[in-house]
């Protein structure tokens, strides 16, 4: 492998907006907007004896995962977290995310995808769809999104799903590892996000409560169900296609890898309002930070951990996905993830008052 | 009341915003010859290797000046008269004020070596904005550099220019490593941890002449030992001292010393002046002269000058000393001061050392008449802030030995096993009491 030298511009072009950069950009637009809008992956998936163009996307998606898992495996493997984190994503993805749906076909039963819940994928509260699954889907469906996302959110924050299980957030942190650092860190990213992902959400939420209410009255009320019909089919264009990959993935490359998961995902919205109220935080060091930046120019939800951690204030953000890349590379070790539970939080108080 | 900072720095910058928290009508103006604004000077090598930009390093947005009204003067100050409580400036502009803070950090110091004054260009410091960008340019891939230091900064520069593809030689005068806070052995892994990244390491060897081509070009350097070290660049990080030169000439110097002397509140001998940070030399009753030279000294002093220049009565009294670092990829934490000799008996210091086999990974703790005073960890992470308390609570080395775990601040998953090294000290325990006759 060539070291980057200071005359050697290439490793800067890919991972620094450069030529190429803009190019791979561009590539993965073209690739998701064939995807969803034309058939051309029909042929290429028949021929590769793969049932469907879904079935090639998501062999890609997962070769992409596993492949950019490596590399994480190999940089990060003096860091436990990493380490385990990425083994957990990866494997989600390769067995409940590609295998078990495949498997479940090949049984004849739906293909289910239990890594993914409510309100992330709308159609697994869907009562029209819903209904159809087989008993324990539907539990699983029911009790996944109303109890164990919650629960564990309270627990241990988002990160449990968003950086442990998501795919989403599993393609982010591997194939898109090298682009992290290009998440916008500006005051104005920071205001767009506030309205822009609690605003999906509302519209998840709206669409869930509109399936509901056509489900049960569609019948007599047919306006209201064509109606939810309609906003259906738009809130999967525009939110399931357009947002989260064709600028989800597309701009990996220009504007880092969280792009769907900081300012679009209704599941994130959710998790961040648990995840405030829950036992999460990132614990600061007193009096140990030397403000170099890594840790904000690392973060890919765009955080300035800086801020919080050279005026010595543990925190926690409801869009911080508990990546642990703040606390990795930060060098003098002023950050770490913790759950704490409030009685620990006031016992260490008392401790430090009584001496 | 109008209040002028002199150096943008971490001290100077904190100083500003501490002086506009505490009171809203200040007026406020901070002068650096240096850059327009703030930046983390301790990341200047991160901004070497490329993982961050240079305005990554600045750790404020920019309107942040604006907004809490701090006016920012770009200029090297030359003249100080307390009389007329001015300031004049190297382009002829003057600037008047009430209350002086100086806060001007430290400078490179300047080596004593044959050949010298041929040098035009091949020879780098690294501390200040103007010596990164010359680090940059003297850095090429596949060509020979020398750094000469032992210390916290040449450690960095090697590490850049590592980095930066070049054949480094670490010339170190000292027979090991950083011997003013690491012993023999952890110095050894820290040379083992340079050698495995390609670092050539020489220890116990000053260099003793540059040799420069016609052009003033560094082409090699030769040492006391007669060796001699072809190069094309020449890093020289051999200790920085306060920045008061420029204070030496002017209408009123304060009283300066090897920084410039003040008191507990911070105040110079001028009465109005203050001083901060690195270039700041405290002279504390019952205590020798201190120059702390640490960012969160400087943070630390800069928030106390601020409230002394608002005449506030403020002691300062430096806290227990903790400092951390990182050798590539070997993080480091200290916290205390170690007793000098290690080793002597009579004042009951006992010193207990355990390094990791097989792992870049070692803690060092010292105790003298059974309160611990010191620790030295490296390859793994630590609050210093519990071990400021247990030395604060005179805590005695078993003590401190079995509560290790609280101090413990590695990722989750991540924390170093603290069982070898309780069973060592057990061991070693048995072994010190047994040496003294005492039965175990
Ligand atoms: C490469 C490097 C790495 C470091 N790493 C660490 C670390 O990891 N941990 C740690 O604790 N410390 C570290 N330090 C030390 C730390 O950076 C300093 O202690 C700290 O920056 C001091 O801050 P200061 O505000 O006192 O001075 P400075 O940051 O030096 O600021 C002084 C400013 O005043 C300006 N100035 C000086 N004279 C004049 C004048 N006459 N007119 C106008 N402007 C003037 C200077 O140009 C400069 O901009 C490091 C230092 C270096 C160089
Ligand atoms: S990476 Fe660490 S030292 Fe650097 S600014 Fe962040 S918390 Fe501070």
């Amino acid at each position: 492998m060539i070291r980057p030298g200071l005359g050697d511009r290439l490793a800067h072009d890919v991972t620094n907006r450069g030529v190429t950069a803009w190019l791979i950009s561009a590539l993965l637009f073209a690739f998701y907007i064939v995807l969803y809008f034309t058939e051309w992956f029909t042929p290429v998936a028949a021929t590769l004896h793969l049932g469907s163009k879904w079935a090639l996307y998501g062999t890609l998606y997962t070769l992409a995962v596993l492949i950019g898992g490596g590399f994480m495996l190999r940089r990060y493997a003096h860091n436990r977290y990493q380490v385990l984190r990425t083994v957990c994503v990866m494997c989600v993805q390769a067995l409940f995310a590609y295998s078990l749906p495949q498997f479940l076909m090949f049984i004849q039963q739906p293909e289910f995808y239990f890594s993914y819940l409510w309100p992330l994928k709308l159609d697994y509260l869907n009562p029209n769809y819903l209904f159809h699954l087989p008993l324990p889907f539907i539990l699983w469906s029911i009790l996944g999104s109303f109890l164990l996302v919650p629960i564990l959110a309270i627990f241990f924050g988002k990160r449990w799903y968003c950086s442990w299980v998501c795919g989403c957030g599993g393609l982010a942190n591997t194939f898109g590892e090298p682009w992290r650092h290009l998440s916008a860190k500006s005051t104005k990213a920071w205001r767009f996000e506030r309205v822009s992902i609690y605003s999906v959400l509302g519209l998840a939420i709206v669409l869930t409560a509109l399936m509901f209410a056509s489900y049960a009255v569609g019948g007599v009320h047919p306006q209201l169900a064509s109606f939810t019909g309609e906003y259906q089919k738009w809130y999967g264009i525009l939110v399931a296609s357009v947002l989260a990959g064709v600028f989800g993935v597309g701009l990996y490359p220009l504007n880092g890898t969280r792009v769907w998961c900081r300012f679009f995902c209704p599941m994130a919205a959710l998790l961040g309002i648990v995840q405030k109220a829950g036992r999460y935080r990132i614990t600061v060091k007193d009096d140990m930070c030397i403000s170099c930046g890594l840790c904000s120019k690392y973060c890919e939800m765009g955080i300035d951990v800086r801020s919080y951690a050279q005026s010595n204030e543990s925190f926690t953000r409801a869009s911080c996905v508990g990546c642990g890349l703040c606390a990795e590379v930060c060098p003098r070790g002023v950050l770490r993830l913790e759950n704490v539970t409030h009685q620990a939080q006031q016992l260490q108080l008392v401790q430090i008052q009584r001496f | 009341m109008e209040y002028a900072i002199v150096g943008n720095g971490v001290a100077g910058i904190t100083a500003a915003l501490e002086v506009r928290k505490r009171d809203p009508r200040a007026g406020i103006t901070v002068i650096s010859g240096e850059t327009d604004y703030f930046f983390s000077r301790t990341a200047l090598m991160y901004s070497f290797m490329d993982r961050l930009t240079l305005r990554d390093l600045e750790p404020y947005e920019r309107g942040v000046f604006d907004a809490q009204r701090i006016r920012r003067v770009r200029g090297w100050v030359t003249d100080l008269d307390a009389q007329t409580r001015t300031l004049k400036l190297d382009g002829g502009r003057s600037i008047a004020w009430d209350r002086l803070l100086l806060a001007t950090g430290s400078r490179p110091r300047r080596p004593q070596w044959q050949g010298l004054d041929q040098v035009r260009s091949g020879l780098v410091n690294f501390v200040s904005m103007q010596d990164l960008e010359a680090c940059e340019t003297v850095a090429r891939p596949g060509a020979k550099a020398v750094v000469v230091g032992g210390g916290l900064i040449g450690i960095e520069l090697v590490e850049c220019l590592r980095w930066a593809g070049m054949e480094v030689t670490f010339l170190i005068r000292e027979p090991w490593y950083w011997p003013v806070a690491l012993n023999a052995a952890e110095s050894a892994m820290v040379i083992d941890h340079m050698r495995r990244h390609g670092v050539i390491v020489l220890t116990g060897e000053s260099v003793a002449a540059v040799e420069t081509d016609g052009q003033g070009a560094v082409t090699a350097v030769s040492t006391d030992a007669g060796r001699r070290f072809e190069c094309c660049a020449l890093g020289v990080s051999i200790g920085v001292e306060p920045a008061v030169d420029w204070l030496r000439g002017v209408s009123t110097p304060p009283r300066l010393n090897r920084g410039i002397v003040v008191d507990a509140g911070l105040r110079t001998s001028l009465g109005a002046v203050f001083a901060a940070g690195d270039c700041a030399e405290l002279e504390l009753p019952g205590r020798s002269p201190l120059v702390e030279q640490i960012w969160y000294s400087a943070k630390r002093q800069g928030a106390l000058a601020a409230r002394s220049m608002l005449g506030e009565p403020i002691q300062y009294d430096p806290p227990v000393f903790f400092n951390s670092s990182k050798f590539f990829e070997i993080e480091y934490t200290t916290v205390g001061r170690f007793p000098r000799e290690s080793g002597a008996s009579g004042d009951g210091l006992r010193e207990f050392y355990f390094r990791y086999p097989g792992k870049d990974a070692s803690l060092r703790i010292a105790e003298r008449g059974g309160a611990v005073e010191a620790f030295n960890l490296l390859g793994s992470r630590w609050d210093h802030n519990r071990f400021e308390e247990w030395i604060g609570q005179r805590r005695p080395l078993e003590d401190v030995i079995d509560r290790l775990h609280q101090a413990q601040f590695d990722v989750e998953f991540g924390r170093l096993d603290l069982t070898p090294a309780r069973a060592a000290f057990k061991l070693w325990r048995a072994e010190s009491l047994r040496h003294a006759g005492v039965p175990a």
